[in-house]
């Protein structure tokens, strides 16, 4: 708690190591064990050059945008943490407490990044493959900072988690959901598919095909998507497949970090439009559009319900009114 | 990690990945086996525009659409394929073939190889559309 006679808290210079960058090794060795057992053994995923290129691309630039941009969530967590009278502390329970709040706060941001156009500006590029391996783990963004999502870990800095620890849980996280990102791996026991994020349910979230839209936003426990009614188990009946519903023409890494945020430019500046339906160009879900020519998930679903009404009331799909 | 540390194993880690890749022969474009899976390509992007016309290029890595909306094309993109309407398209002759520039900051330019005969009788065909 905070200490009235010196005005400072114990925990003020709180810091922990930047786990994701000594991640790095581990990632890097990870890649090569799953491609060459791709290689060998001829299944259990895909790599294909200029897609993995690009991927690693995308990682190499997050770290970048990371170290120069950083300041800014850092800034405003510190804010937060000089005006909160509440102090946690640094003990082993307050830091897996942290990771378990910070984990929920990450499904929120994921969900808000598939649902309001303006943040999946920001995580569209992590679809962007049409790969399922452990370099589209690296896919990362670039434009992160600009979605203003730190807003969503207020509550943990207010609550006494110090900022540093609430970032070190978040690295933890991302740390976790790098060896999701694999074909290799089956379904694990009934247990752990229970609890955890696991390589099937993350499948699942990569699809585009109707049935697989819209779910699994879960980084480490997949509880969260069942509390809140996003969870959709992999079908052995339905392979995913993996990408966007508009498959991107172009590697250019600079396209895939910016291409969404060029389109929300030039739809909320067209002519004619009332102030609402620029507005709603930010932030309505993906696929919004003013005229109604663009397919969002729900009417990408409907359709397909209209053509397979069988699918109706199967996991992804709700039952027909 | 000290940034003397984390960039050189960065470059070198992508580096090295790249050409193993490329030497393990995973740098081959997608092939369209046939008239169906152009179709079953473009199908994947544009789910409610049938192609009623496919004209496959002689190296099967892409091939013009037509649909009741209009002309497309499928092609490949590494191991994979998209696909795009040809609206606006500026097409320009190379010395392997074609390359079709859009209107489309996901899918800016397309370089397809042709033969000579189908370099001469695709832009006649586009032509319509671009």
């Amino acid at each position: 708690m905070a200490n009235p006679a010196k005005g400072y808290r114990m925990t003020d210079m709180l810091t922990y190591p930047e786990v994701t960058h000594w991640a790095v090794p581990f990632f890097i060795a990870a890649i090569l064990a799953e491609l060459l057992w791709i290689v060998i053994k001829g299944r259990g995923g895909r790599y294909e050059t200029r897609d993995a290129l690009t991927s690693l691309l995308m990682g190499a630039g997050n770290v970048t945008s990371t170290i120069l941009l950083g300041f800014v969530a850092y800034s405003f967590f510190m804010a937060l943490w000089a005006i909160t009278p509440l102090d946690l502390g640094t003990s082993t329970w307050v830091v897996a407490l942290c990771f378990v709040l910070d984990d929920l706060r990450y499904y929120w941001v994921h969900r808000f990044g598939h649902r309001i156009r303006w943040v999946w500006a920001s995580h569209v590029n992590h679809h962007s493959s049409q790969h399922y391996n452990l370099t589209t783990a690296l896919r990362q963004t670039w434009t992160g900072t600009f979605t203003f999502m730190m807003i969503v870990r207020a509550p943990l800095i207010l609550l006494g988690f110090h900022p540093a620890m609430v970032l070190f849980c978040g690295g933890l996280n991302l740390i976790y959901q790098f060896w999701i990102h694999t074909e290799a791996i089956g379904k694990l026991p009934r247990w752990f598919e229970a609890v955890m994020n696991t390589p099937s349910h993350h499948r699942v979230h990569h699809g585009r095909n109707p049935r697989y839209l819209d779910a699994n936003y879960a980084g480490v426990f997949i509880v969260w998507d069942r509390m809140f009614g996003t969870f959709v188990p992999e079908l052995d009946s339905e392979k995913v497949d993996y990408g966007l519903v508009h498959n991107l023409g172009t590697f250019n890494p600079i396209r895939v970090a910016f291409h969404e945020w060029i389109g929300i430019f030039r739809d909320i500046t067209r002519p004619d439009l009332t102030w609402r339906e620029r507005l709603m160009y930010a932030l309505a879900p993906p696929g919004w559009s003013h005229d109604g020519s663009r397919d969002t998930s729900e009417r990408i679903k409907r359709k397909h319900l209209a053509q397979h009404p069988e699918d109706s009331g199967t996991p992804g799909f709700d039952p027909r009114p | 990690m000290p940034l003397s540390i984390l960039l050189p194993m960065v470059v070198i880690g992508i580096a090295g990945l790249v050409l193993l890749l490329h030497l393990l022969g995973l740098s081959h474009p997608a092939t369209l086996t046939g008239d169906a899976d152009a179709r079953a390509a473009w199908a994947r992007e544009f789910p409610d525009d049938t192609a009623t016309r496919v004209i496959l290029s002689h190296d099967h890595h892409a091939a013009l659409i037509e649909t009741a909306r209009g002309t497309g094309i499928v092609w490949h993109m590494g191991a994979d394929t998209t696909a795009r309407y040809l609206a606006g398209a500026h097409i320009t002759r190379t010395a392997r073939g074609l390359r079709i520039d859009l209107p489309d900051y996901t899918a800016p330019h397309i370089n397809l190889t042709l033969d000579a005969d189908e370099a001469d009788k695709w832009p006649t065909l586009l032509k319509d559309t671009a």
